[in-house]
């Protein structure tokens, strides 16, 4: 076996090579190994809070957005029919005629309906 | 503080470029050993204040890099075997792609059959080999016995001249 360095460097490599390792004394100074590993989990945590926050907005401005739409649709049917707004109204308390024709309807006997009219009476 | 840096800068200038060759043949690619040198000087640096001159600070500086090293490694294969390939594998393709690489095809075959090597036989044999340190200074750094390191040795050498055989005869 012979002994020949076959593999090589890129120009001017190891002059900054010294240059970078030299520096390590003065970036830890700056930033200890302790803080600078903690760096990338500081970060994502950082960047999953970030991310936490900014969906809980949008959802929280699309649930927003979707009630108040559907307020915005009955409030404008509502006003543009102020018909629709009496019919509600009248529904809400039945006359004793829709009564009637609701127990005709619900095959309630003629007879039967007199009995109530006549307790209705007394 | 001052006289720490000093003594760092010191180890920067004399031992970085024979660090590197070093690392280098370990792992294989010119960005590993790049990045795993600033990992060592730094480890020297943050250990420095605790050298307590016991070791030789020649002996003490390459202990650091060579377990550096190995642990490097070690997390290679575990890649490795996450990815369902070999570290010894890789190793070998690390070197067959290696941009700087300006040797003949037979200095290439032997780089390949030096990464596939097993760690430790890997390390003694550049050790000896490439960075020609005596197998007492290989002892010191490694902890390990002069008639270990020999065996260890010729067994690489061997291994070495089977693999590069084998792939004369696949050609």
């Amino acid at each position: 076996m012979t002994r020949k360095n076959p593999i090589s460097v890129p120009d001017g490599y190891f002059q900054d090579l010294q240059v970078r390792l030299s520096q390590i004394p003065s970036q830890e100074e700056a930033a200890p190994r302790g803080i600078r590993r903690l760096a990338p989990y500081v970060a994502y945590a950082a960047s999953l809070l970030v991310l936490a926050t900014v969906g809980n907005f949008i959802f929280r401005s699309a649930a927003a957005k979707e009630d108040n739409g559907w307020d915005y649709v009955s409030y404008l049917a509502l006003s543009l029919d102020p018909d629709g707004l009496v019919e509600l109204k009248e529904a809400e308390e039945p006359t004793e005629d829709d009564i009637r024709s609701f127990l005709l309807a619900s095959n309630v006997s003629v007879e039967q309906l007199a009995m109530l009219d006549d307790e209705k009476t007394y | 503080m001052e006289e720490l840096e000093q003594v760092f800068n010191g180890i920067v200038k004399q031992y970085s470029e024979r660090l590197y060759w070093h690392v280098r043949r370990m792992v294989g690619s010119h960005e590993d050993a790049d990045d795993l040198l600033q990992e060592i000087f730094l480890k020297i640096w943050t250990a420095l204040p605790s050298f307590r001159g016991e070791a030789q600070l020649y002996t003490w500086v390459w202990r650091i890099a060579t377990n550096e090293t190995l642990n490097f490694l070690r997390k290679e294969k575990v890649r490795a075997l996450l990815r369902f390939s070999s570290a010894d594998e890789m190793a070998a393709q690390r070197v067959a792609a290696d941009p700087y690489f300006n040797g003949t095809e037979a200095e290439r075959e032997m780089a390949k059959a030096i990464a596939r090597l097993p760690e430790k036989q890997r390390q003694v044999f550049i050790m000896r080999w490439w960075d020609e340190l005596s197998y007492e200074e290989i002892s010191a750094i490694t902890g390990t016995s002069v008639g270990a390191l020999k065996a260890s040795y010729h067994i690489a050498q061997e291994k070495i001249k089977l693999n590069l055989s084998d792939a004369e005869v696949s050609k």
